[in-house]
């Protein structure tokens, strides 16, 4: 069976679903799929404090969940956990096979996949995946009631996480390789005054042990190059994020860190394929600046649209006033 | 409740897991895990296929922490693969990065 679009989004984080509130507006009939639930990123991050329009900080997954309902009020059409099984999207009807059973198209494509969190790429560290290091302090934090644990990192996510981390933890000590945190001041200020949090400097994880599960992890000094092994009890790692361009890979240009070169307009060199978020090369990667990319990629393909495409046959349901 | 996942407790391990006489598909799960939420439809559409052939079970963490830490699982969701005699294999599945065919792919495996 397949089903026809005028905007088909691939991500439905803040700037596939920013993306899908514009078209749905417009009037273009939306289709929005994600491997996972809406909210990309932010779903697992446990409070957003810099996110405009919320005085208050907001639960990343509350966050999540307003995004997507905005876009469901409008007509967009979001499915959730779908596995993309086949994909075409250098001709000038870009299709999906969706988990092996239905086929979606349309002529224009919004690529919003985002990034995932970065692997250490440390000896010991796949082993240990679930069964003492994680990557979501939201989903583990409770595993981890009364243990000592570590956080390997020192931007915005590791900090902030540590601080909700603390609520379980009986200590948590945050592995850095700087001297000084990336993190914002507020949050860095924060973490020192937090009688559970401890720092150690200028080091970088080596190794992970144990015999069933984790139970030690080794650090090198960068600086002094003196390793010691640590007794752990669990290891969060949050040290940044790799893009997601698995789907468009070879047909659009990637710059030398893997993320995707588009126009200021997010347009592609391939017609009708736009890409949008943190999967695209540039300067700053935070909520406002990927539902700044998933409006300005939602204008441009809705032009796109307009110009080249015969639209799809009008929504079954009628998109709200 | 599902139709095709049970949801059993600690104490139904041996009888449920251990003793079940077919291959079975254990998913431990937490709450306020959106990647679990997103395990969820695809572990039932996967129960749904193999209905009769294996046994798709989820547990909840917080409620069975101790079996929890028997078998060493600190992560949600963990999907974890037992055969027929009741002895773990293949690679256990976790964070949100669990795909449809992958789970499929370990479920025949254990049917072969």
């Amino acid at each position: 069976m397949t089903t026809r679009y005028d905007l088909i989004i691939v991500g439905a984080g803040p700037a596939g679903l920013s993306a899908a509130i514009y078209a749905a507006r417009a009037r273009l009939k939306t289709l929005v799929l994600d491997e996972s639930v809406p909210g990309g990123q932010v779903k697992t991050t446990h409070k957003v404090s810099n996110y405009p329009g919320f005085p208050e900080d907001i639960k990343g997954t509350d966050l999540a969940k307003a995004f997507s309902t905005q876009a469901e009020r409008f007509g967009a059409t979001i499915r959730r956990a779908v596995e993309i099984t086949r994909h075409d999207l250098t001709g000038p009807v870009k299709s999906f096979e969706l988990d092996e059973e239905e086929t979606v198209e349309a002529p224009a494509v919004v690529v919003a996949t985002g990034a995932k969190p970065r692997d250490l790429g440390v000896p010991g560290e796949s082993k240990f995946k679930g069964r003492g290091i994680s990557y979501c302090a939201t989903c583990d934090g409770a595993y981890f009631e009364g243990k000592d644990i570590h956080v390997i990192g020192g931007g915005n996510s590791a900090v902030e996480e540590s601080l909700f981390l603390t609520q379980f933890a009986r200590s948590v000590t945050i592995i850095h390789q700087f001297d000084h945190f990336q993190a914002e001041a507020a949050t860095a200020e924060e973490a020192r005054s937090n009688p559970k949090i401890k720092v150690i400097w200028d080091s970088e994880p080596r190794a992970f042990s144990g015999d069933k599960g984790l139970e030690r992890l080794t650090i090198e000094n960068v600086k002094t190059k003196v390793t010691t092994e640590l007794a752990t009890d669990g290891v969060f790692v949050f040290i940044g994020y790799v893009p997601r361009t698995d789907l468009v890979k070879g047909i659009v240009p990637l710059n030398k860190w893997g993320y995707v070169e588009t126009g200021e307009d997010m347009s592609t060199p391939v017609p009708g394929l736009f890409v949008a978020g943190d999967l695209r090369s540039k300067l700053f990667r935070q909520i406002t600046t990927a539902v700044a990319d998933g409006t300005i990629a939602s204008l441009a393909a809705q032009k796109f649209v307009k110009q080249h495409a015969r639209p799809a046959p009008a929504p079954a349901v009628a998109p709200v006033a | 409740m599902s139709q095709f996942v049970k949801e059993i407790s600690a104490g139904d391990y041996q009888q449920e897991v251990l003793a079940a006489g077919v291959p079975v598909v254990l998913d431990f799960f937490s709450t306020e895990c959106p990647p679990c939420e997103a395990l969820a439809p695809k572990f039932e559409a996967v129960a749904e296929q193999y209905a009769g052939k294996a046994r798709f079970l989820k547990i909840y963490r917080q409620g069975n922490r101790d079996l929890a830490q028997q078998l060493g699982v600190t992560g949600s969701p963990t999907l974890v693969f037992f055969d027929r005699a009741g002895h773990e294999q293949g690679e256990r599945l976790g964070g949100e990065d669990i795909k449809r065919t992958a789970i499929k792919a370990q479920v025949e495996a254990l049917l072969a």
